[in-house]
């Protein structure tokens, strides 16, 4: 299933973002290759021949509003402005800061990748007045694609992400899998697992008697319970590892694993995340109720999911 | 809650308690310790794969609009039947990514406000779900497990019941 699923993501990825695009060409969204009127208010006399020039360029709102089809905030658009001549051509540097109004958002981004700041096209007709005022008609670079390149961008981004996931976790792994080991020799786990032995073996009806594996589960489910998810990984895991001692086949999942994954997704806990508390702040005093009933709610029906698909056909007799 | 102040002693409790325990049963507890921790390491790289193989597809599904896209198409149906559309997002990111709902959940207060139905809903749902397929591949990933049989299945099905019980719910008691 999870073969599925994976596949689904990426390829509706790719399907909803060429079409993204294509919607986006149709409607010109960032009407590439048309001219757009601006004007400009040099900093310093205007000279010919000068390879530079930096000055203010003004915008009215409800002209950009117009051009691009969409509304802007803003009466007057004010940005620095540099005006680079080359070889005939007059190139124009739009300097519109962390964020911008429209499509130049996204513009911003795709003209200069690296510092995202910046609106780049072309100048035609310039027409002069007096020595420090500008008219012409700007050609943006013209943006192309823009989901299908943040789509692959994505990526990449989360492939890094995933690895420093993976090893941000090394460090909790290592304090929680030390303290497991003496739980372990101190006989923790064996205490613990008498005490819960009744209330889990149902649950888990393939696991030899005494097993240590209900110690570590119930560890985790305590730890979900507390809220403490950084202890609640390291003790999972640590399931795991037991559950996996009793796997003949060891690349494929049992039924223990399986029913644990519910039970752990489906998030039993009675103590709100840390997270949860931060952002609502003291309107998580009232959440306590409706949470603890829907965690309840989810738990029960991931627990009678995974009994039920243990005992359908494609996955009854074939393991363990 | 006042209670839940004292939930800050649950940790130091335990990270004192168990080596104490340790001690008094004889174990010699700083070489278990050590011998334990190392496998820090071991579980945090063999996870790595899984762990890049799930984030890197959600990525990208994230990145292609495709959400904002179902919300809009999914709007009236979900109406139609009492659910309110603007939970979806929520109910969507949840499975997939941790930190991606905490921001669909900041974003929401920002827009509805914090005493609003729909958020209280959205806060529901965040704490009463986990994040299934970040589970699954740090799980399964710790032991190699590639073939997760019904577990994906399980989980959603729990992910969906927590949707509908934290909307249903939400909406008997402040609605």
């Amino acid at each position: 299933m999870l073969n599925y699923i994976w596949a689904g993501l990426i390829i509706l990825s790719l399907f909803f973002a060429v079409r993204s695009d294509l919607e986006d060409e149709r409607r010109n969204r960032f009407r590439n290759g048309l001219p757009f009127p601006l004007r400009i208010e040099l900093d310093g006399p205007y000279h010919p021949e000068a390879s530079i020039l930096t000055g203010t360029a003004v915008i009215s709102g409800s002209h950009f509003a117009a051009f691009y089809g969409e509304p802007v905030a803003e009466r007057e658009l004010r940005y620095p402005v540099r005006l680079l001549r080359l070889g005939g051509q007059t190139e124009i540097r739009l300097l519109v800061g962390p964020s911008a109004p429209g499509p130049w958002e996204v513009a911003r981004t795709m003209h200069n990748p690296r510092t995202q700041d910046e609106i780049r096209g072309r100048l035609r007709r310039l027409r002069l007045f007096g020595d420090r005022e500008l008219e012409a008609e700007a050609v943006w670079n013209p943006v192309r694609f823009v989901k299908v390149r943040a789509v692959a961008q994505a990526a990449l981004d989360l492939a890094d992400t995933a690895v420093e996931v993976a090893l941000g976790l090394i460090g909790v792994m290592a304090l929680w899998l030390g303290l497991l080991r003496i739980a372990e020799s101190g006989g923790i786990i064996r205490l613990l697992v008498r005490g819960v032995e009744p209330l889990l073996r149902p649950l888990f009806p393939n696991l030899p008697r005494g097993h240590p594996a209900l110690g570590a589960i119930a560890l985790n489910i305590t730890a979900n319970i507390l809220g403490l998810g950084n202890a609640a990984t390291p003790m999972g895991i640590k399931a795991m590892e037991e559950l996996q001692k009793l796997n003949p086949r060891p690349e494929v999942a049992t039924h223990a694993m399986c029913m644990f994954l519910a039970i752990n997704t489906s998030s039993v806990q009675l103590l709100p995340p840390a997270t949860l508390v931060a952002l609502m702040g003291l309107g998580i005093g009232e959440l306590m109720l409706p949470i603890t009933l829907a965690t309840l709610c989810s738990t029960l029906v991931g627990i009678a999911a995974a009994w039920t698909f243990a005992r359908l056909k494609p996955w009854r007799d074939e393991h363990i | 809650m006042d209670w839940m102040a004292y939930t800050v002693f649950v940790l130091p409790v335990l990270i004192v308690g168990i080596p104490l325990w340790g001690l008094f049963r004889g174990v010699k507890v700083y070489e278990e310790f050590v011998e334990g921790a190392r496998e820090g390491f071991e579980v945090a790289v063999r996870i790595i794969p899984y762990l890049v193989a799930i984030l890197f597809a959600i990525g990208m599904f994230r990145a292609s609009g495709a959400m904002e896209w179902t919300v809009e198409a999914l709007g009236p149906l979900l109406r139609a039947i009492g659910f309110p559309p603007e939970v979806l997002p929520m109910a969507i990111i949840r499975p997939l990514t941790g930190s991606g709902s905490v921001g669909v959940l900041a974003d929401m207060i920002r827009t509805y406000g914090e005493d609003s139905l729909v958020v209280k809903m959205a806060a529901t749902l965040f704490g009463s779900t986990e994040t299934t397929f970040y589970v699954i591949a740090v799980y399964f990933g710790a032991v190699s497990v590639r073939k997760t049989r019904y577990a994906v299945a399980a989980g959603l099905l729990a992910d969906l019941a927590g949707v509908i019980a934290s909307v249903a719910i939400c909406s008997w008691l402040f609605g």
